[in-house]
Parts: C-alpha cells; sequence; structure tokens
C-alpha cells in the first residue's frame, strides 16, 4: 500500500473564545498548516472537516472563503472519534491515488456546560436521568477499583500529571498544575470521578495536510509517516459508554481500543514497547488509565501502577498526554484527534520545548467516545 | 358510559416494549428482555433484531425482578434535559444491575448513597416517574436493597 505523509499541521488554541466564530477558528487552523507545508489552499484537492457540533456543510462555510477552487469538501462525524475517521478517509483517497494533497480541519465550537443530551440518548433515559456524560466513565472507574485495586490516588495522579504537563503546552486550554490534594478535593461530578478529573467540552480547531509520501520532500524537509490509522466501532457488549441500556454479563469481546490498537500495531509492524509518546483520551482521568492497560502498556488492572512508578510522565518509558490531555486542553470534539496528531508531530519533529520527549521517533494518538466509536492513529519519522 | 375517576389513572410504560403486560399491579411487572434464538443473548425491552448476532429469530424473556449491583456511581448534579426526577433534585446512585438472565441492566438504585456497594443484592420496582399532558401515570423502573 501506498504510504502516506504528513507534510503540513495546524492548531488554534483550545478555549473558549466568546469573540471568534468557528470559521475564524477552522481558518486559522488551516491557514497555518498551509504555510507549514509551504502551500497554497489553491493546491488542496479535497478536503475533510471533522466535527460533531456544528451545523451542516461547516467545511464549506469554513473553507470557501479561502477560495472557491471546486474542490469537494466533506464534514465527518464519528462522535470523539471524528478526527480518527476523517483522517483514514484522507489516507484512503491519496492511497487510491485519487488526490495527491488533501486537508483534514477539525473545528468545534460547543456551548457551555453539559452536552444537549438529545444528541446521545433516548427520551426514556433523559427522563429517567440516565443521561450525564460522567456518570458511564464513572461506573467503569468503580468496577476496575473493585477488581484490582485501583484507587482515587491513581484517579489524581492522571489529572495531576496532565495539568502539569500543560502548562508547557501554548495550546491547551487551562495551562494551570493543581496539587494531588486540590485535585481529590474538587467537587464530585459523578463518583469518584471528580471536577478536576474529567475534561470540559470547549472551542478549537486543528488541522493537517497529506500527500503521497514519495512526493514530501517537495513541500518539506521533515515530513512524518502514517504508519497507520485505524477507526473502529465497538464489538457487541465490549464498551460501557454512552448511549447504553444494558450489557451483556457474558460476551467477552476486546474492547474497541483494544481491537483498533491490534490493527494498528500490526499494519505499522510496530508495537507498544517501540513507540515514544502517546496521545490519548482522557475524558476523565480513569479512562486514561484503562487506556494503557487497552493499548498493551501493561497487563489488565495494571494501569495504576505505571502512575506510581511514573512510567508515563515525559522522561518515563511511555511519555502519556504530553500535550496536557483533554483534562488539560479541553475537548473540542471534532479538534481533538487533530490536535493530538499536532501534538505527536511536534513531538516527532523534535519542536516541543519544555515538554518534548528527548529523541522521539514513534508517536501514537487514540481516541474513543459516544456510540463507541474509536481510533488509534500511529506515526513515525 | 361512566368516567374513570380521577384517581384511577391510566398507567403507561415510559418505554414501549420494556415491561411485561399488564402494568398492575405494579409488584407482578416485570422488565423485558429479548432473547436470540441464535446465540442466546439478551437485549433489554422488545428488540427485532439481536445486536450481538444480526439474528432476526427472536424470543420475549421477563427478566428477573432480582439481581445484584456489578457497578455504581452517585449523580450528584441535575441531569442535563427534561429529567422527570424530584425537583428540587436530589442526588441519587445510577448503576448496572446483574441479573440471572445475564444482563447488565442500567438503573437509578433507590438506596443510602453511603450503603451502596458492589455485589449487594437488589430488588426492582416499577413506579410512576411522572403524570403526562394526558393524565397518564408513566411508569419507569429503579432497583433498591432487598
Amino acid at each position: 500500500m501506498k504510504e502516506v505523509a504528513i507534510i503540513g499541521v495546524g492548531i488554534h488554541k483550545f478555549g473558549r473564545f466568546e469573540n471568534k466564530s468557528y470559521l475564524e477558528l477552522g481558518q486559522e487552523a488551516a491557514q497555518m498548516a498551509l504555510r507549514d507545508a509551504n502551500l497554497q489552499w489553491k493546491d488542496v484537492q479535497m478536503a475533510y472537516l471533522s466535527k460533531m457540533y456544528l451545523p451542516a456543510t461547516s467545511g464549506a462555510r469554513i473553507l470557501k472563503p479561502m477560495g472557491a477552487t471546486g474542490i469537494p469538501i466533506c464534514d465527518i462525524e464519528a462522535a470523539c472519534a471524528s478526527g480518527g475517521i476523517a483522517l483514514s478517509q484522507a489516507i484512503l483517497g491519496i492511497q487510491a491515488g485519487a488526490f495527491d494533497i488533501v486537508m483534514v480541519l477539525g473545528t468545534e465550537k460547543m456551548p457551555r456546560g453539559f452536552m444537549d443530551p438529545s444528541m446521545i440518548y433516548e427520551k426514556w433515559q433523559i427522563q429517567m436521568g440516565m443521561d450525564t456524560n460522567p456518570s458511564y466513565w464513572a461506573m467503569r472507574a468503580r468496577r476496575h477499583m473493585h477488581e484490582y485495586g485501583t484507587t482515587d490516588l491513581h484517579l489524581a495522579k492522571v489529572a495531576f500529571k496532565n495539568h502539569k504537563n500543560s502548562v508547557h503546552n501554548p495550546y491547551a486550554m487551562y495551562r494551570k498544575e493543581f496539587g494531588i490534594e486540590e485535585i481529590m478535593n474538587s467537587p464530585l461530578v459523578c463518583d469518584p470521578i471528580h471536577l478536576l478529573e474529567i475534561c470540559a467540552p470547549n472551542e478549537g480547531s486543528a488541522a493537517v495536510i497529506l500527500c503521497p509520501q514519495e512526493k514530501a520532500a517537495q513541500f518539506t524537509s521533515k515530513p512524518i509517516t502514517v504508519a497507520a490509522c485505524v477507526p473502529t466501532n465497538a464489538y457487541y457488549s465490549a464498551d460501557f459508554r454512552a448511549p447504553v441500556d444494558s450489557l451483556s454479563a457474558k460476551a467477552m469481546n476486546p474492547g474497541p481500543t483494544e481491537v483498533a490498537a491490534k490493527k494498528a500495531y500490526q499494519q505499522a509492524g510496530i508495537g507498544p514497547q517501540e513507540i515514544n509518546c502517546f496521545e490519548v483520551q482522557d475524558t476523565d482521568a480513569f479512562c486514561e488509565i484503562e487506556i494503557y492497560e487497552q493499548l498493551g502498556l501493561c497487563k489488565k488492572g495494571e494501569g495504576g501502577r505505571l502512575l506510581d512508578e511514573g512510567i508515563t510522565e515525559i522522561g518515563g518509558k511511555y511519555p502519556v498526554n504530553t500535550s496536557g490531555g483533554l483534562i488539560s486542553k479541553g475537548e473540542p470534539i471534532g479538534a481533538s484527534h487533530l490536535g493530538q496528531v499536532f501534538e505527536i508531530v511536534t513531538q516527532l519533529r523534535g519542536e516541543a520545548g519544555k515538554r518534548q520527549v528527548p529523541n522521539a521517533k514513534v508517536g501514537l494518538a487514540h481516541v474513543l467516545g459516544a456510540g463507541n466509536n474509536c481510533a488509534v492513529t500511529i506515526l513515525k519519522v | 358510559m361512566p368516567q374513570p375517576s380521577s384517581n384511577e389513572k391510566k398507567q403507561i410504560p415510559i418505554k414501549e416494549g420494556l415491561f411485561t403486560a399488564p402494568l398492575s399491579p405494579v409488584e407482578r411487572v416485570r422488565l423485558m428482555g429479548s432473547q436470540c434464538r441464535g446465540c442466546s443473548e439478551i437485549s433489554l425491552g422488545k428488540r427485532r433484531t439481536c445486536s450481538n448476532c444480526g439474528g432476526g429469530n427472536l424470543t420475549e424473556v421477563p427478566l428477573s425482578r432480582r439481581g445484584k449491583l456489578w457497578t455504581y456511581t452517585v449523580i450528584r448534579h441535575k441531569p442535563p434535559g427534561d429529567y422527570k426526577g424530584p425537583d428540587p433534585f436530589v442526588p441519587f446512585g445510577l448503576g448496572l444491575v446483574e441479573l440471572p438472565e445475564g444482563i447488565r441492566v442500567l438503573s437509578p438504585i433507590q438506596c443510602d448513597l453511603e450503603r451502596m456497594k458492589v455485589g449487594m443484592e437488589l430488588k426492582m420496582e416499577v413506579y410512576p416517574l411522572y403524570t403526562d399532558e394526558n393524565q397518564n401515570e408513566v411508569m419507569a423502573f429503579r432497583f433498591g436493597p432487598v
């Protein structure tokens, strides 16, 4: 299969921007990616917009004002994994020989507070009060604690690490360090998850430009190869995430992260031991612990140990969420995976400043969300 | 024909196919499952296809009223949207209840929040959650300690 490279990346800071429309957020990220790739908008042959909460035809609304070049522009949605699907579509188009230069843009501008439940849940689930998103994450955490002895302190350590990393990321929302005590004393949202242990929906944008690997040198001296990009949806009863009304107590299918990671490792010919930096879906602090296990960074039930031993800190064997993760960046859903890709590309280029992982050559980005959508992308120098 | 008196409200399920019929007396109502004749997996409520194997040959199976708490959380803030629980809001338990048929059902847990524990024995209760605009009592379910 034809190899595909990333030749440009761009980002608009994640956060809250009262006086900016989503058009501006998206255009700024797109223009930054074009400059990074030494390209102009007229050179792009196909564009995808990854989004969940923006209105219909947002891709065309954002990009067409940069020049009505007549190229196809398509919006893609798969909840938190939207960016993974959009990226995989771009790669397929290049591999098929249909396009040489493709832009994948992720943009979001979400309402404040809890997300509108009618977009995810049925009416009766909302009426009975079973539509608080963090409750699903919390129930998984509680079960993991029961089965493996994971503790409140382990959860707090995830939040501590990610908030600490974000201080050095100019594109993160919070950029503030919090003490373990402060995290554990922040209000409970859904037991055992505290306010400083979950991510906020917000606004932001990120963009990636891709081309066939053999042409990448024309545009950049630092191309990054896409070693794998695997979107997936969970097998039967294999993931407890909204909107679920029940689960099988008998089915034993592997979770979507496990499935996507396994495929991605196979495609890339790279195992987790050879990966230098990870950006993963820390929608809540517990989620990151479970993902350590499902990505194969440790055995099932041992996620907490990785935190106790500092293995997932910058400087550890498996640095996770060097950007600060969603806990510090916030989650502008459609932009989320592309923001992770931005971080990994920055790391692999050696341009991450104080949060740089020394000598990073391979990185992995992972997203997982509503409807059991998931994606794993592996990038290498 | 005599009009039903105001204290004899009609009872309707919060979701069609979720409960066994009739809805009265409530002590005898059970959650309804759909069991696939192909793979034997059970889903909650009335279904046309099995979400495990895609099979179309399903039979209705009334589910046990008793189960064990498999995991839980506490909803500390009023849920978003058209929540029909107590106003002003009262924090409540939410959990997955494992039933002997091999299914874990997501349900509100009516219980002292400090006493909720994985493995605790629970029984189901069907109760009127709210009265709709046609004066029907809309029946929902929850689990609580045995």
